[in-house]
């Protein structure tokens, strides 16, 4: 077993964790997005289960004032597979707060919003927890995208810097039984004062036209 | 609600002849060394139950004596569900061939384990037989649902929802409907020849988990995230009524052949973690007719037999198998 000091020096090493200054995070997202650059090929799905709940507000803040775990921005843009921007889609986003457990009666940490001209999407919300229940489940962000003339993308959002990954999510994704790619965990940058940590995530959403 | 405060309260609500009745475990099966059971279907007479187990092996006991009726492996490839026909002469098994793509699914026959049709379907994450045996409904874990014909082994109909899949389905007694418990909240009717849509009820708020017809097929019967049992009307996809909600998720509901009862296996409040609370339910009042919980055990699966509900638990390495009534 890794220590977590262990774990966050080889993600290091891997790049699965960015630390940056304030000033220069945004600038080494980007270059880390562009050196990325990837294909326009379908995001790949993964299971919607459990607990999607229908009539969710539109909403982007899904932190409030005080809610214990690592504040997480979730951004990117949403494309189609020709590698153009599709301005009128609409992601929903659901999860577990920091202990592990989904809001079944409330709203709590779900979210709706709808991309804008350049779409471009992002959520305020905290790194969610594992499963109390023991099980194999990484952390994870649920996504359902819809925009008309797109075949509806399902999938999940897997962080690099998820315990069970050891800091290899390349080698280690299947430990999570829901994961059949690599493609689904992304690096996660924290930027910030040490007192005041923030993580950062992108994921560019890929649809595919119908 | 604290869920011994739950518990509570519902023994309180409790009328005086239900705090009599109990489960009583009247049968147990030994697993061999070392397999824990990750999946199980109790046959609808109650006298077989089938396991997926952790060896990639399917079993099937009898929950009679206890013993080991017949073992089913393919080659290493893991088996991916398992299902008996309505009137249990059929165990279909569909066996993973290429991960979270294809299966290949084989129907055998029970009494002599022979194969009598096998084909190559989708992914499958859960299937169900029509009531004459002629159709399964086949879903894989969130997108393609499908209903094919058993004698041809061809695909009737694709009925997938247009996102997030099915988690549940179930025939009609007469074999005309399919009603589907599916991951965008709705519960959906098709005609079981042509898959063409009968009504789509939208009432959930969280996803259906389970779904089942009443026997004379006038109603649908549904639960899930929402930890209500809903009586719907097929033809109209409106919820008629609903039955008190309980602190846990529904997780699988069964139908008395009298269609009086309903048996409903419950989860924890909040996640899927624990499967330890049954309860028996009046269909047509709302009574609570039996109320079961044991802390430690997980219910795998299980049938109305005769006058009492048959289910198999796991504890310890052991499956029991239980009577309430």
């Amino acid at each position: 077993m890794l220590a977590r000091r262990e774990i966050l020096q080889k993600c290091l090493a891997l790049g699965s964790i960015v630390i940056a200054s304030n000033y220069s995070a945004d600038s080494m997202l980007f270059a880390f997005q562009e050196g990325e650059k990837p294909l326009p090929k379908p995001t790949p799905p993964n299971p919607l289960g459990p607990f999607y709940k229908r009539l969710t507000p539109v909403n982007n803040i899904l932190r409030t004032p005080g809610d214990p775990g690592l504040p997480l921005t979730l951004s990117g843009e949403v494309m189609d597979t020709r590698g153009d921007i599709v301005p009128n889609a609409t992601i929903e986003i659901w999860q577990t707060n920091h202990h592990g457990l989904y809001d079944i009666d409330g709203y709590r940490y779900r979210g709706k919003e709808r991309v804008d001209a350049a779409g471009a999407y992002s959520f305020e919300s905290v790194i969610p927890g594992h499963y109390p229940d023991k099980s194999r489940v990484c952390q994870h962000v649920h996504y359902v995208v819809t925009a008309p003339g797109h075949k509806p993308l399902v999938t999940q959002l897997y962080f690099a810097t998820d315990p069970a990954f050891e800091g290899d999510p390349r080698k280690n994704y299947a430990r999570d039984p829901l994961l059949q790619t690599p493609e689904l965990i992304r690096p996660v940058m924290l930027t910030g004062e040490p007192n005041e940590v923030h993580a950062k995530v992108r994921f560019e959403l890929c649809l595919e036209r119908l | 609600m604290n869920i011994k405060v739950a518990a509570l309260t519902l023994v309180c609500c409790l009328p005086a002849a239900a705090l009599a009745q109990s489960g009583r475990q009247v049968q147990t099966i030994h697993l061999p060394a070392g397999v824990t059971v990750q999946y199980g279907t109790m046959s609808r007479a109650g006298t077989m139950f089938a396991t997926i187990d952790s060896d990639n092996v399917v079993r099937v006991w009898s929950t009679r004596s206890g013993e080991l009726l017949q073992r089913l492996a393919d080659g290493g490839h893991p088996p991916a569900d398992v299902a008996f026909s309505p009137d249990g002469r059929y165990l279909a098994v569909a066996f993973e061939f290429v991960p979270n793509e294809k299966s290949v699914l084989k129907i055998l026959n029970v009494d002599s384990w022979k194969v009598e049709h096998e084909f190559a379907g989708p992914d499958v994450f859960g299937m169900a037989f029509s009531m004459d045996n002629r159709r399964l409904a086949l879903t894989n874990f969130g997108s393609v649902t499908q209903i094919w014909d058993v004698e041809t082994s061809r695909m009737l109909a694709d009925i997938s929802p247009p996102f997030g899949g099915s988690t549940s389905f179930a025939f009609s007694g007469d074999g005309k409907w399919l009603a589907t418990a599916d991951g965008d909240g709705h519960v959906r009717v098709f005609e079981a020849a042509s898959g063409k849509p009968r009504s789509s009820g939208t009432e959930f708020v969280l996803e259906p988990l389970a779904v089942a017809f009443s026997q004379d097929n006038k109603s649908i019967i549904a639960g899930g995230g929402d930890k209500t049992v809903s009586i719907i009307d097929p033809e109209t996809g409106k919820v008629l009524r609903t039955l008190p909600k309980q602190p846990g998720l529904i997780l699988s509901l069964d139908v008395s052949a009298d269609k009086k009862q309903v048996a409903v296996i419950y989860g924890s409040a909040d996640s899927f973690a624990t499967v330890d609370h049954l309860m028996l339910w009046d269909l047509n009042t709302g009574a609570v007719l039996a109320d079961f919980q044991k802390p430690g055990i997980t219910i795998v699966g299980g049938a109305f037999v005769d006058d009492h509900y048959q289910f198999a638990a796991l504890s310890d390495n052991q499956l029991g198998v239980w009577s309430l009534r």
